[in-house]
This record gives structure tokens, C-alpha cells and sequence, in this order.
């Protein structure tokens, strides 16, 4: 039945929206809050550039993890996201088949999908 | 990851596995947990003033110390988790390594950073950071290795199609991570930056080798070898990714965490307090994610042992983290800054679960690719227990001895007062750690017992029928 279907993600799409907003907006409010702090430190004080060190470093470390996020999403690694662990067991199971058949008669071993 | 239906033409995949090479990685890091063990047991004999090296300076317990840091961080667990990489990683990717000849120049060239890294310390040339204390000379030497390493596993994993399963996400993360931070620790501070900046870094560093080196090699082992041995998949993927990325984006601030209380500005201080909670509760959707594979299959938790050590280690990680969520607040980390809590709960982490994880997959492996089973099991239970009761016991009473020294500093009362009120604790510290090197002995008994069985069996199919 389709009606069902339709209101479940209706209704997700309203809870996601609602968790998220929960998570963004105080998180957001305290990382401009503390870049503010941060910039008065860089500029009021002569050896305020030490705090950037590690600011700096984080950013780059996160910068680059966010690149490899959207990069993931567009490459359809989460698409169906309970796959892989499905298809992780079935290979090392197949593995473990051509390994044993490579031991019992080597010269005549071949793959063989299943 | 390949998908299940495009598996490629593999024409020898005994040789997919360089086994040889997993063995040695495997027996290296034994090697060096026995002598960093045995810098732990002197040091702590030298806490209760019974040291038998007393007058030798070449032996003296501040170098000792650095070696049983160094020796357990670098020497066992990157050789235990380096020889687990050369099992999963072809596994997982039906591919080999980008070249077997490089992976053996890694074990070699790994072998002298470590060893010369103990020379150096000996001889006093310590790099003035913590875990960082390989001397100047080898960093160059470190650095290019863990290129090395990145590149003769990045290749299978980049050339790998489909989606990827968790463990090559945290295996990738952790080649990358593992690079800069190595960086990051030992030569920003060394040429570039000074004082507070560079105490900043050295705190992102002890910290960013435990949790972006150790904990992604870890924790993507435990979701390849969980599933293969309880027959079952994980209990959810897409929590296990949450995990993943929650990792990548929250730790890296964390390190300052352990300056609280120090110049660098407070706001960096709260940022890495937040962050730190903010890793707690991604570190509970894996432990959460772990307890439900085993539904239906709880009864493996005690019959077998490689899923024991790989639980075990699992339920101190925990731990730790709930102790991590404590320690970071300002409140908290007043009473236990500079005290044995700290020893506790770093021992509970290298120990209680790196090393937990590390011997299960041992137990596991080393059966598999000798191709006899375990000559004794009584042994390996023993292994087990003495291993497992002695870091429990070890844990919780550094712990304790921690809360009562950061009292006794608290009320102002003389130092000499909390040397003589932590002896028992000291005391116990000792037999608790010779329990744990009890455990590893029986654990070369058994290896070596297992090694004859093989050969024996060898032997035995190498006779005309």
C-alpha cells in the first residue's frame, strides 16, 4: 500500500529535520561564539597565533574528511547502506572455498563464482 | 569491497596472504611486548624501592620507562596491527598489497625505527615529547616508513569497486591519519613552534596516535573478525559508518584535553571538552552496534576464545571512555591531574583493550595459518585469564590510588604523606603486573608448542602414503 509508505517518510523527513535543527543551531551558536573569542586572542595578544595551531590543524583534518564525505555520498557508497556487511561475509565465504579447493587439488583449482 | 557478483579471476589465492610476513609482524610484536612488559615490572619494583638495576644509569628507571611506552606502542601494537593489515586488507579487497617485496622492507626498516628508537632512549637522545621520544635522527626514517605503509595498502583498497565496507573506511582514515599526526608530533614542536603552541600539539598528538593509529586499525579489525567468527553479519552498517565519520570529524580536537587547567586559551579548552562528549556518545553507537551482532549468538562470548578477548577488550573500551568523559570535565580533572588515575586509565587503554584485541586475533591467526590447532587449550585459557585479571586488577587499583593522591594533594598535606599512603597501591600494582607477564608466558609456551605441532604435521604429510 502506498499511502503508508508516504506518510513514514513524511514523517521521517519532519523527525531528521527536527533532530537536526536540535543538534545545529546550539552547536552553531557555540562554534561562532568561541571563532569570535578565537579572533580576539589572534589579534589582541602578540603570541596569539599559538592558539591557531591546532584550530588551524582540526580544520584541515575536518576539511579534508568532509571532502571524502561528499565525495562518498556522490559515488553511491551509502545508497544502500546495509549491503556491505552482507557481501563482506558471502565473499570471505567464497574465499574460504577457493582457498580449500586450491589445497586439495591446486593444479586443477579455477574461480567459480557462486 | 568487491560486489558478489564481480569477484575477480584469482589464480592463486594461497598467495593473496603473504602468511610468512603476518608470522613475523606477529612474533616482533611479541617480542617487544615481553620488554616493554619488563620495563612496566622494573619501573614499578623501582616505585617500591626494590629496583635490582639500582646504580646502573644506562638501565635507569626513566629510560626504562620510555622504552615500555615506546616498546608497547610502536614495537607490539603497530607490529600486531600492521600483521592483522597484511591479513584483512588482500582479504577484503581480493587484491594483494601493492608489493609483497615492499611489505618486507616495511617489516625490516619498522624493526631498526623501533629498535634504534630503544638505542637512542638508552643512550639518552629522547626527543622531548611524550610517545614522541624517538630521537631526532629517525623521525625522517618513521616518516617515510608510514608513507610506505600507506601506499602498499591505500593501492587495493583505491582499486577496490562498489561500496566499501566499514573496516576499509577506518583502515583508509587510519593510513592518512596515522602520516600527519607522525608529522605533526615530531616536527612541528621539534622546528617550528615553542612553548604553549607546541605543548598544544604535543597533547594532540598522544592523544591523535591513540585515537586516529590505534583505534581505526582496532576497531576496523574487530568489524572484520567479529562477523567471520560469529557466522554473522554486523548488527547494523550504517551505525557502524555513524561511528566511522563520528570519529573522523569530532577527535581531532580532543587532544587538549589534556591541558586543562593550563595557558593555552580556555575557549580551546572547552572546544576539546565538547568534542571529547561528543566522541563518547559515537563511541557508544559502536559498543552498541557490537553487543547486538552477538544477539542469539551470546554462548560464543565463552566458548570461544578469540570472540572472549575481542568482547573483553570491547567492554574496557567502554570503560575507559565513560573514564575519558569524567576526566575531561574541569571539575574532575582537578582532583586526578598528574595522579596514578592517569597511569590507570592509559593501562586500561593499551592493555585492556589494544593488547585484548591484538591477542585475540593472534589466537585466531596463528592456528589458521600454522594449520593445526592450539596445542594446549588449558594455556590459552590461562593466557586469557591471567591477562584479563591482571589489567582488571591493575586498572582499579591505580585508579583508586589516583582519587586518594589527588585528595591527599588536595588537602595541602606533604608529598612524602601520598608516596608512603600509595605504597599498597604500588605494591599490588606489582604482583597485578606480574599476573599479566605470567599470562604472556604461558601464551610463548603455547606458541611454541603449537610451532612444533606444525612442523610435526608437516613432517608427517611430507611422507610418501
Amino acid at each position: 500500500m502506498a499511502p503508508p509508505t508516504v506518510t513514514r517518510s513524511r514523517k521521517n523527513l519532519w523527525i531528521t529535520l527536527l533532530f537536526a535543527l536540535a543538534v545545529l543551531i546550539p552547536s552553531l551558536y557555540g562554534f561562532s561564539g568561541k571563532f569570535i573569542e578565537f579572533v580576539a586572542v589572534f589579534r589582541g595578544e602578540s603570541d596569539g597565533q599559538f592558539a591557531i595551531t591546532p584550530i588551524v590543524n582540526y580544520l584541515l583534518a575536518t576539511l579534508g574528511f568532509f571532502c571524502l564525505f561528499g565525495w562518498a555520498i556522490m559515488h553511491g557508497m551509502f545508497s544502500d547502506i546495509e549491503r556491505p556487511k552482507q557481501v563482506f561475509l558471502e565473499q570471505q565465504e567464497w574465499l574460504d572455498q577457493q582457498l580449500l579447493a586450491a589445497q586439495t587439488a591446486p593444479s586443477a583449482h579455477r574461480n567459480s563464482a557462486p | 569491497m568487491m560486489d558478489a557478483t564481480a569477484r575477480p579471476e584469482i589464480d592463486r589465492p594461497e598467495e593473496l596472504v603473504e602468511t610468512r610476513l603476518v608470522t613475523w609482524f606477529f612474533l616482533a610484536a611479541l617480542g617487544y611486548l615481553f620488554v616493554s612488559m619488563l620495563g612496566g615490572i622494573l619501573v614499578a619494583l623501582q616505585l617500591v624501592h626494590w629496583n635490582p638495576l639500582q646504580g646502573l644509569e644506562l638501565l635507569s628507571p626513566g629510560r626504562w620507562r620510555m622504552i615500555h611506552t615506546n616498546a608497547v606502542a610502536y614495537g607490539f601494537i603497530a607490529n600486531g596491527l600492521l600483521g592483522a593489515c597484511h591479513w584483512v586488507v588482500p582479504r577484503l579487497t581480493l587484491k594483494p598489497v601493492f608489493s609483497k617485496a615492499l611489505s618486507y622492507l616495511i617489516f625490516a626498516a619498522w624493526q631498526i625505527v623501533v629498535l634504534s628508537t630503544a638505542g637512542g632512549i638508552l643512550l639518552g637522545e629522547a626527543q622531548a615529547l611524550e610517545w614522541g621520544e624517538t630521537p631526532v635522527w629517525i623521525d625522517p626514517v618513521a616518516q617515510l616508513g608510514l608513507l610506505l605503509v600507506a601506499i602498499n595498502f591505500l593501492t587495493p583498497i583505491i582499486k577496490s569497486k562498489g561500496p566499501m565496507y566499514v573496516t576499509l573506511w577506518y583502515f583508509t582514515a587510519a593510513f592518512v591519519w596515522t602520516f600527519l599526526t607522525y608529522a605533526m608530533g615530531n616536527f612541528i614542536p621539534e622546528y617550528f613552534v615553542s612553548g604553549t603552541s607546541a605543548g598544544a600539539i604535543g597533547g594532540l598528538f598522544i592523544h591523535d596516535l591513540v585515537g586516529l593509529f590505534v583505534t581505526p586499525l582496532g576497531w576496523g579489525s574487530m568489524y572484520f573478525f567479529v562477523p567471520i567468527l560469529l557466522r554473522k553479519p554486523i548488527w547494523s552498517h550504517g551505525l557502524s559508518l555513524v561511528g566511522f565519520w563520528g570519529l573522523a570529524f569530532f577527535y581531532p580536537l580532543q587532544g587538549i584535553h589534556h591541558f586543562l587547567y593550563t595557558p593555552i586559551p580556555m575557549f580551546l579548552q572547552y572546544g576539546a571538552v565538547v568534542s571529547t562528549i561528543a566522541v563518547e556518545m559515537v563511541v557508544l553507537t559502536v559498543v552498541v552496534n557490537f553487543f547486538g551482532t552477538l544477539k542469539g549468538v551470546g554462548r560464543e562470548v565463552i566458548t570461544n576464545l578469540p570472540i572472549r578477548w575481542f568482547y573483553l577488550g570491547m567492554i574496557f573500551y567502554a570503560l575507559t571512555c565513560f573514564q575519558c568523559a569524567l576526566q575531561v570535565t574541569l571539575t574532575f580533572q582537578a582532583l586526578i591531574h598528574f595522579s596514578d588515575w592517569v597511569v590507570g586509565h592509559a593501562h586500561l587503554v593499551m592493555f585492556g583493550v589494544f593488547s585484548m584485541w591484538i591477542m585475540g586475533i593472534m589466537t585466531y591467526l596463528f592456528p589458521r595459518i600454522w594449520g593445526v590447532p592450539w596445542h594446549s587449550r588449558r594455556l590459552s585459557e590461562w593466557h586469557f585469564w591471567f591477562s584479563g585479571v591482571g589489567i582488571f586488577v591493575m586498572a582499579c587499583d591505580l585508579i583508586m590510588a589516583g582519587v586518594f593522591q589527588g585528595f591527599w594533594w588536595g588537602a595541602l598535606l606533604p608529598w612524602e604523606e601520598s608516596v608512603e599512603g600509595s605504597m599498597p597501591f604500588w605494591m599490588l600494582r606489582v604482583f597485578a603486573g606480574l599476573g599479566m607477564f605470567a599470562g604472556q608466558i604461558f601464551f610463548a609456551m603455547n606458541l611454541y608448542l603449537t610451532w612444533k605441532d606444525s612442523q610435526a604435521a608437516k613432517a608427517k604429510a611430507a611422507l610418501p602414503a
